[in-house]
Formats: C-alpha cells, sequence, structure tokens
C-alpha cells in the first residue's frame, strides 16, 4: 500500500452553508503535510471525511489508494486524532488503548509499547478522566501509533499541550516522517506549523487555496515588498505615489512599498531627496503569507478586528 | 475510482477475513465493557437484586395444613393433578368395552355470598351446572390418584369431549343432555389403546378419538363416574390485579342401558369417592352419591380430574427479575450513550469503520453478558428460591426438567433481548435519558401495566400480545389448559401467548430496533 | 431567590426538550386514560371499577414524562458540564436547588392540571357511553363532587411530588441514566413487588411503602375501606419519598465537588 492520503474533488454542505467545496490535495509519505486554514475552513470536516466518520456528498477521499470503510483492521493504514477528550473517563488510559488494540488484532504488549513511546508511563494505569489535557493529547497519540501505520493524522496536536510539550510534539513527527511515513497535521496556526511542516495545504471557505512547499510559499508571499525606514514618511510617501507605487504606514517611522523594486525605491528617494535609514527587500514570515493567502477566506472576524486595521 | 474497485475485489480470503475481522470487535467491545468498573458491579447488582428479591417473595410464601399437607397427585406426564371424582366401578381384565346413555345431566353450585350476610350460614345454592362439570365411563388403571385414564364424557357447557391422562382433551359433538336427547357414551380397549365413541341414538356411532395410554396393564378399572370442577369467580383486586376464588358445584349423572363388553368380573358395582377430603371429625367433605335402582345408575360427584394450574409455580422465585431488567437496561443504554457524550463513538468507528458490523458486535457483546449474568441469577434464584418455598411447607407445581431448563435459559435470553434492544435505543436517540425512558416504557412498563393494575384482562392481554413484554411469557412453567376453567390472566401468571412465541415477540422488537440502530448509524455523520 | 428562579426558568425555556416533555406528559396521560376507560366494560352485574381510577389511568404512564423533565433539569447539566457555570454564577447551591425545584414544580402543576382535566372529561364520556355506574342504580361521580374532586386535585400534585422525588434523585446521583433508571424502579418495580409476595402482611407493609402505590391511592373514590392507607396518607407517603430525596440530593450537592 503507498504511504498517501488523496482527497479529490470533495463537496458538502451543512443545510446552508457549504463546509467543503472542491477540495483537492495529496499527501505524500517521508514529510509532515501541515493543513492550515482559519476556523471554519473544513480542515475538521475534511479530516471526518477521510475517516469515513462523515459522508461528502461529492467526491473521493483515498488512503492508500482505497476508502477507509474498506480498510481491513484500519488503524495498521492510518492512525488518527481527533479529539483527545474522546474518552470514557471511568476507563483506565491503558484499558482504552486495550480495547482499540483488540478491535486491530494487536495485544497487550503492544499498547505496552506505544504507552512507553508516548512517554505516558505508570499514569496510564490511572482513569482517564483524571487526565490532564497534555496526558489526554499524549493518550491520543499513543493510540494513533497503535497500529504503527503508515499514514497519520493529526487535528490540532498541539492543543492544550505546555511549551515542553510542543517541542515534544513536533520532534516526534519529525520523526514519524523521517521513517517515510505520511503525516498530516491540521492547524488553525500557522506559527505552530513553521519548523515541523515541509509542505503545506492551506484551506479557506471549503477549498485549497496553496498546495506548496513551505519554502515557495514565504518566496511568493515575499515578491515586490519593501520595507522603508525614514523620518519623513509624508514625503516620502508622496515621492513613491508619484511614482506610481502602493505605499502604507506601518510604523511611526516605517514604511511598506509594493509595485516598485528597491533599487527604484532608492533611486525615487534620493532624487526627490527624502532621507532615509534604511530599504530592504521584506522576507515575509509565514505568518504573513498565511494571512495574505486567506484574507478573503476568512468567515468570521471579530468586528473589533476588522476596525483596528 | 480504479483504486476503489481493486480495494473491493471480492474473494474467500475476504469472506475469512471479515470473520475473524468481527470477532476482534466483538473482543474490543467486551474489553469496553469489562473495563468500566460502574458497569460490571452494576451487571454483579441486577444479578444479586434478582436473586435476593426473589428469595425475599419466596420466604414471605407460607403453606400449613395443620400437619402434614396431603400429597398432591401426579399424573403420567408428571404434571400435579387433580383426581378428584365419583367412580362407579368394576374390574376389567385384557380388551373390552362399555357402552352407557345419559339421559340427564343436572347440578348445583353455591355462588358468592351476599355481603352482608342475612343470616350467619345462609348459603345460596341454586341449581346448575359448570361449564366444565363432566359425567361419562372411564377406563383407568388403578384406584390410584394420578395413574393413567381415559374417559368419554358428556359436560355442563362444552358437549361431548374424549380426555386422557388429564392434559388431553378432545371435543365431540357440542350440546348438553335431557331426557328427550339423551347421549350414547363407548370406550373401547384394544391392548394400550382406548377409542372413544359417541352416539345419539345408540345405532349411529361416531368415533371421538383414540388415546394411547402406555404401560396399560391387563387389569384395569372400568365404570362410570361424575366430576364438577368449582365454580370460578375472578375479581378485580382491590390494589389492582385480580383474584380468584372457586366455590362448591357438584354435577349429578343418571346413566341406563349400561352394558360391558369384555372379561368382567361377574357382580356388583364398586363406588369409589376418588380423592374425597376428609373433614376432622373423619367424615367425606361435600360427599358423592351413588344411587342404583333397576339399570338406572345415578352418580353425583364433586372434584375435577385435570392438570392444576394453582398454586406456587418455579417463575414464582423470579419476582426479582424486574429490578434486574432496569438495571439491565440502564447498562446497555449507558454502553452505547456515554460513547456519544464523549465522542468515544469516532474512536470506535475508526477502529471498525463498517459501522453495522460494530454494532452488531456491540450488541451481542452486551447481549452475551447480560445472558451470562441472567443465567447465573435465575439459577440461583430458582433453585434457592424453590427450596426456600418447598421448606416453608408450599407445594411447588413440578415441572418437566426440560420446562424447568426453559424458564431459566429464557429468562436469561429475555435479559439478553431488552439488553439489545434497550443499546438499539440508545443507539437511535443518543441520549441516555430518552434511551431509558423508551426501553422501560417499552418493555418494563406494559408488564406492570397488564400484570398489577386495574386494567381488564382483555387490555392486558392484548399489551402482553403485541408489546415486548410478550417476552415475559418465557416464564411461564404451567400452560393454560383449555379444558380446566382458570385465571389465565397475566396477573394471575398466564399470558396471551405461548412460551417461545412470546420471546420471540420480544427478539423480533430487538432485532428491528438493531436494524434500525444501524440503518441510523450508517446514514448519520458520526 | 428571584434571580435564581428567573436563572432556572430561562434555562428551562430554552431547552428545546421542555415543550415536548410537557406535551408528552398530556397527551401521554390523556391517551392511556383514554385507552382504559374504553378498555372497561361493564356486566350486567354492574362495575367493579373505580370510574376515578380507570379515568385518571395515564397518569401512571405520563408521570415518566414528569420524572424525565425534573432529572434532565439537573443531569442534564451535570453531563454538559454546565452545572460548573451555574454554580459558579450562583453558588448558593441549595438555592440552586430550590430554584429548580419550584420551576420544575410549576410546569409539571400546569401540565399536570390540563392532563388531569382532560383525562376526566374524555373519560367520563366514554365511561358512561359503557354503561358505567357507581353500583346498581346510582349515576357515576360527577365531576365536582368531593372524591371525585380530590381525585383530579390529588393527581395533580402527585405529578409534581413525583417531578420533585426525581429532581432530589437526580441531584443525588448526577448521571442522568442512572437517576432515570433509579426513579423509574422506585415507581413501578416498588410498584408491582406486593403482588409478588404472597404474604399479606409484606404485602400490606411493601404496598404502603412503595411510592406509586401509596401516591395513587389519592385517586381511589371506591372500596375505600379495603385501602391499605387512606387517599391523604397514601400521598403524604409519596411527600416523604419526595421530602427524603430532595434533602439527600440537596446535601449530595452541597457536599460533594460538582
Amino acid at each position: 500500500m503507498r504511504a498517501t492520503i488523496e482527497v479529490a474533488g470533495l463537496r458538502k454542505r451543512f443545510g446552508q452553508t457549504m463546509a467543503l467545496d472542491g477540495m483537492s490535495f495529496t499527501v505524500e509519505p517521508g514529510q509532515v503535510t501541515g493543513f492550515v486554514g482559519p476556523n471554519g475552513a473544513g480542515k475538521s470536516t475534511t479530516m471526518r471525511v477521510i475517516l469515513g466518520l462523515d459522508a461528502a456528498d461529492e467526491g473521493t477521499a483515498l488512503v492508500g489508494g482505497r476508502p477507509y470503510t474498506g480498510l481491513r483492521d484500519p488503524l495498521r493504514h492510518v492512525g488518527a486524532l481527533l479529539d483527545a477528550a474522546a474518552l470514557q473517563p471511568s476507563r483506565t488510559g491503558r484499558n482504552h488503548l486495550l480495547w482499540l488494540a483488540h478491535s486491530q488484532g494487536l495485544g497487550a504488549r503492544r499498547v505496552d509499547e506505544v504507552i512507553e513511546r508516548v512517554g505516558l508511563g505508570p499514569a496510564a494505569g490511572r482513569r482517564a478522566g483524571g487526565f490532564s489535557l497534555g496526558m489526554r493529547q499524549r493518550l491520543g497519540i499513543a493510540a494513533a501509533l497503535l497500529g504503527d501505520p503508515p499514514v497519520l493524522m493529526l487535528d490540532e496536536p498541539s492543543n492544550g499541550l505546555d511549551p515542553e510539550g510542543i517541542v515534544w510534539m513536533r520532534g516526534f513527527l519529525r520523526a514519524l516522517a523521517a521513517q517515510g511515513r505520511a503525516v498530516l497535521v491540521s492547524s488553525h496556526l500557522m506559527s505552530e506549523l513553521e519548523d515541523t511542516a515541509d509542505h503545506l495545504v492551506v484551506v479557506g471557505r471549503g477549498r485549497v487555496v496553496a498546495d506548496t512547499s513551505v519554502a515557495g510559499l514565504i518566496a511568493a508571499a515575499s515578491t515586490g515588498r519593501v520595507a522603508l525606514r525614514t523620518t519623513a514618511p509624508a514625503e516620502a510617501m508622496a515621492a513613491l505615489a508619484h511614482a506610481g507605487a502602493a505605499v502604507a504606514a506601518t510604523g511611526r517611522d516605517t514604511l511598506t512599498v509594493t509595485g516598485l523594486a528597491a533599487e527604484h525605491v532608492v533611486a525615487v528617494l534620493n532624487r526627490s531627496a527624502v532621507p532615509f535609514s534604511e530599504v530592504s527587500a521584506h522576507r515575509a514570515t509565514l505568518e504573513e503569507a498565511y494571512m495574505e493567502l486567506t484574507r478573503d477566506a476568512v468567515e468570521f472576524r471579530a468586528a473589533g478586528q476588522e476596525a483596528a486595521r | 475510482m480504479s483504486d476503489r474497485r481493486r480495494g473491493d475485489a471480492p474473494g474467500l480470503s475476504t469472506t475469512v477475513a471479515h470473520r475473524s475481522g468481527f470477532a476482534r470487535l466483538l473482543r474490543a467491545e467486551w474489553t469496553k465493557f469489562r473495563t468500566v468498573r460502574g458497569w460490571v458491579l452494576a451487571m454483579a447488582a441486577a444479578a444479586l437484586v434478582t436473586v435476593l428479591l426473589g428469595l425475599l417473595s419466596a420466604s414471605g410464601s407460607h403453606t400449613s395444613c395443620g400437619g402434614a399437607c396431603p400429597a398432591v397427585p401426579v399424573g403420567p406426564g408428571g404434571e400435579a393433578v387433580e383426581d378428584k371424582f365419583y367412580f362407579v366401578h368394576r374390574p376389567l381384565n385384557g380388551d373390552g368395552s362399555i357402552t352407557v346413555r345419559v339421559t340427564s345431566m343436572t347440578g348445583q353450585i353455591r355462588l358468592p355470598d351476599l355481603t352482608p350476610t342475612p343470616t350467619p350460614g345462609t348459603r345460596r345454592v341454586v341449581s346448575g351446572l359448570v361449564p366444565w362439570a363432566k359425567a361419562g365411563v372411564m377406563i383407568k388403571e388403578s384406584m390410584k390418584q394420578g395413574s393413567t385414564y381415559a374417559a368419554v364424557m358428556v359436560t355442563g357447557a362444552h358437549g361431548v369431549r374424549m380426555q386422557h391422562d388429564f392434559t388431553q382433551d378432545v371435543a365431540g359433538r357440542p350440546g348438553g343432555v335431557s331426557q328427550r336427547s339423551p347421549r350414547w357414551l363407548r370406550l373401547t380397549r384394544s391392548g394400550e389403546d382406548l377409542t372413544g365413541y359417541e352416539s345419539t341414538d345408540g345405532r349411529q356411532w361416531t368415533r371421538v378419538g383414540t388415546a394411547h395410554l402406555a404401560g396399560l396393564p391387563d387389569a384395569v378399572q372400568v365404570g362410570l363416574f361424575a366430576a364438577s370442577p368449582g365454580d370460578l369467580t375472578v375479581t378485580p383486586g382491590d390494589f389492582g390485579g385480580s383474584s380468584a376464588a372457586s366455590r362448591f358445584a357438584e354435577a349429578t349423572a343418571v346413566f341406563d342401558q349400561v352394558s360391558l363388553e369384555g372379561s368382567v368380573a361377574d357382580g356388583v358395582w364398586r363406588p369409589d369417592d376418588v380423592g374425597v377430603t376428609l373433614d376432622p371429625d373423619g367424615s367425606a367433605h361435600h360427599p358423592g352419591g351413588f344411587k342404583e335402582s333397576g339399570d338406572t345408575y345415578t352418580v353425583a360427584g364433586v372434584g375435577d380430574i385435570a392438570p392444576l394450574s394453582d398454586g406456587p409455580q418455579i417463575e414464582n422465585t423470579l419476582t426479582g427479575l424486574l429490578t434486574g431488567l432496569i438495571v439491565v437496561i440502564v447498562v446497555a443504554v449507558m454502553f452505547i450513550t456515554t460513547e456519544y457524550r464523549r465522542g468515544l463513538i469516532r474512536t470506535t468507528l475508526l477502529a471498525g469503520p463498517r459501522r453495522g458490523r460494530t454494532l452488531v458486535a456491540k450488541a451481542l457483546a452486551i447481549g452475551a453478558v447480560t445472558f451470562v449474568t441472567g443465567l447465573a441469577a435465575a439459577t440461583a434464584a430458582v433453585t434457592l428460591g424453590k427450596g426456600i418455598l418447598v421448606a416453608n411447607g408450599n407445594y411447588v407445581l413440578p415441572v418437566a426438567p426440560f420446562t424447568e431448563l426453559r424458564v431459566i435459559a429464557g429468562t436469561a435470553a429475555l435479559l439478553a433481548a431488552a439488553a439489545v434492544l434497550a443499546l438499539a435505543v440508545g443507539t437511535l436517540f443518543r441520549r441516555s435519558v430518552a434511551a431509558v425512558i423508551t426501553a422501560i416504557v417499552l418493555i418494563v412498563v406494559p408488564y406492570i401495566l397488564a400484570t398489577a393494575s386495574v386494567l381488564p384482562a382483555g387490555a392486558a392481554q392484548w399489551l402482553m400480545r403485541l408489546t415486548p413484554a410478550a417476552g415475559f411469557a418465557i416464564q411461564q412453567s404451567i400452560p393454560a389448559y383449555a379444558h380446566v376453567l382458570g385465571n389465565y390472566t397475566p396477573s394471575g401468571g398466564y399470558y396471551p401467548l405461548a412460551p417461545w412465541a412470546g420471546l420471540a415477540v420480544l427478539c423480533g422488537y430487538a432485532v428491528l430496533a438493531l436494524g434500525l440502530a444501524v440503518f441510523q448509524l450508517r446514514r448519520r455523520d458520526a | 431567590m428571584r434571580r435564581h428562579l428567573q436563572a432556572e426558568w430561562t434555562k428551562l425555556r430554552t431547552v428545546a426538550g421542555t415543550g415536548w416533555l410537557l406535551l408528552g406528559l398530556v397527551a401521554l396521560t390523556v391517551a392511556v386514560s383514554v385507552v382504559a376507560a374504553a378498555a372497561v366494560s361493564c356486566t350486567s352485574a354492574g362495575c367493579a371499577y373505580d370510574p376515578a381510577k380507570i379515568s385518571l389511568f395515564g397518569v401512571q404512564v405520563g408521570q415518566a414524562m414528569a420524572a424525565i423533565l425534573a432529572v434532565l433539569a439537573i443531569s442534564g447539566e451535570y453531563s454538559t458540564g454546565m452545572i460548573r457555570t451555574t454554580l459558579v454564577a450562583m453558588p448558593r447551591r441549595a438555592t440552586v436547588l430550590a430554584a429548580k425545584a419550584a420551576v420544575v414544580t410549576g410546569l409539571t402543576l400546569a401540565a399536570g392540571t390540563v392532563a388531569v382535566l382532560a383525562s376526566l372529561l374524555v373519560g367520563r364520556r366514554i365511561l358512561l357511553e359503557n354503561g358505567f355506574t357507581r353500583g346498581p342504580g346510582t349515576l357515576m361521580l360527577s365531576l365536582f363532587e368531593g372524591p371525585m374532586l380530590r381525585a383530579a386535585f390529588g393527581s395533580v400534585l402527585y405529578l409534581a411530588l413525583i417531578a420533585l422525588l426525581s429532581l432530589g434523585i437526580a441531584a443525588a446521583v448526577r448521571d442522568s441514566a442512572t437517576a432515570i433508571g433509579v426513579v423509574l424502579g422506585l415507581l413501578y418495580v416498588l410498584s408491582i413487588l406486593p403482588f409478588m409476595i404472597a404474604d399479606p402482611g409484606w404485602q400490606k407493609l411493601l404496598w404502603q411503602l412503595s411510592p406509586m402505590n401509596a401516591g395513587l391511592a389519592i385517586q381511589a373514590t371506591t372500596h375505600l375501606s379495603t385501602l391499605p392507607l387512606s387517599p391523604w396518607a397514601g400521598l403524604g407517603v409519596l411527600a416523604l419519598w419526595s421530602a427524603a430525596a430532595l434533602l439527600g440530593g440537596g446535601l449530595s450537592l452541597r457536599l460533594r465537588d460538582a
């Protein structure tokens, strides 16, 4: 079986809202694929469709070339962490893994292995209801690893983890990808994925808005923007606007210029005798690149945020 | 799409794989059940409360007869019987026959006392026959109560009948007898086979039926008999339910043209009041009687020749079942609704994405757990409860070992089917309260309304036919006999459906609900 | 207390189930009463049935709805964790329970009144058509005659007491499925237990202790002398049950961590 997730043309409607509107992408093995988008972009729904929990109105979602519901012992093909709170509180962590193991024809030995692997240790013998959010997250990861699957899907795995836990998770995911597994990690925070993901699938309003490597995305977002520091922002704006550039003030003495290359900006400023202390071709952060991409795709934004902009 | 087709390639290997996959799901569900301590404890409590309440009710039941209770005769089939009648008989060796003409059948019935009693000791006795008053000819193994017999008879309201060995009854021509329209009856013995005939004129004979009496000895008793069961009045109980009372009734028949064939000893007829109750002073209580004038014989009798349907029965020790049932329903509902409450259902469906199979595995797991628990509880309750009842001087109506097994295993099956039904309802509702209520209203409430309320018997019987409570019929150990008048109502412990039919109704509901649940589970997004 | 009441009323009012449950209470009570009345037929010897009991028969089923309403009012909050929000907003736990009790009682009384009146009116018509008479010669009890009025009024009170009993149990048990199981077990199973025990002493005692049997004595209008408890004493037994349950629930709410 190929360690891939292939999503093609998924559409799903919940009443009036189009949750998925032609979602298509492929997750390749050997790398961590970040699945990002604002809240309500359709990330969770897509994952649930891939896992056979929700039925799409149209389109296909295949894991290793097969629909999830056709997989025999599915947890040996795909490991998934959707909701770490999905536990029966009165059952111990270990017993939670045990019934899952039994459903896949696995034994108690494997359960103890994954408990060790995620560092749950002796806590696994306690009632899962008393687990902290971080421990539940680790238990969820253990459940995903139970079948030693070539494909892993994790929905917001860093939720509720302390900084130490986040670092651990990052290394853990990278190690899993290095073993040749296909790892799909969803998040609504790009920064979380910055050091983890190799590849990104950015979604908004139920469809893919970018499907690219992390480096490629940053490069695309960086083009044509120049940062300028000057003691006379008003004069600089007037001069640059006259030269045909779009200028925006980003601080008391900083401007962002689009539409003119850096060397042209320097030439225009010199010609108009506007003083400046720094001109630099801007390199966007992943966060900015993401904001750029999803600006139109955000469905809900607080009114206060809107006004501040 | 081509990928998908490849994935679904059929073949022997996949079927085998599916089966083992199902076993895994079953094991996973069992692990799920046993690792929640509350559920295991609740199941144990269900068993315990079933047994304890059963024993409590058994220990609350006492019988004393002022000394040793008289032994209850047992018929050839092993059932307790009433074998009390007036028999005028002679010995018969080998094959032979008896033919008589019945010219009259009359009787008297004591009606319920008026309240307030006008003068103490006044009894309202009227003339008349109870429907199953009987008189006719009989061949019986011996004078021992409960011994095998066959008889052809006229009855109070059910025409001519041929009966044998207490439980068997065949209808002949309807209608009563009188001077103007008498009935001829004939009973012929040939080896172990006895054949009954009837005629309206003594010339044209109609066969009523043939009875095979296994092990009938060569020497038997042949003769005329009369008996009349008590007049049964069923009154609705003051708190609901009903109670039955039986009052004295007597039947008197006049026979003539009596002829015997075969090796019958010459001499006189011997009258015997079989099974008559003796008063403390040694005199017969409600004696029968026999008068012979010329070739006319008048026989009067009190009592009945029929299986006993009244008295403590083995299922009386299972009174705690209802409480256990409610616990089982709650656990079975929670087995699925807790998954919904915490989103655990999604994990379950990730592990077993073929939802129908996953739910069926869940149903089997809870059903099996409940069955085993119920089996242990019912075995203990019946075995211990019977011991207590007997120790308290009660006579528990005996039943065949297979019937006892059916009552015990059936009770366990009843619990298991109820658990599956509750689980399915839980899946449909996804909310525990709605599901528990629905399951209880479907299974427990109809039973309670049918057995312990002021509801009339007809309505009660329909409840026990149509609702899942029909399953309680599996507990009925003594069948209702059409030829014995009894308080055959749910409140009397008699259900309108046969035991297995009743259980089948409950199982039908369970299967239907499970089917609906599978359909819904597959249709809905998890 | 007024704010508590208002808050609980808003909570209950804005849950979709409440309306359906109240509607269910009325519908089930009336429907079952009508069926019971239609099923009764009188022989020429007279009628052995109690007209009030028969035409209020549906209360025995309708009470389940009152029980659900009350159980959900509290265990619904436990299952979602909303109880913590409630107790943060209103830290006086006993008052919270009292407010819940008041609101649930009020709703049950209102729905119960409608259900009981409708059942009596319809049931009476059907019984009369079935040739129902009270003993030979006399006409059936009129609606506003003493015993009948007591049966009607008492049945409404009965429903409210059942709701309070359920609320108390739910507060003590917290889990909704368990609570409803305990309530229905207490009502139905305890009501049938006396019929399963042959010993008359035990029978009578269990009957008097059973909240449903004792409480429904309030519906009796015939054979009063044969009842193990007088109608009002019977309702009193139920009231004691409810009080005990509320006390237990209140203590559990106060003493246990939410």
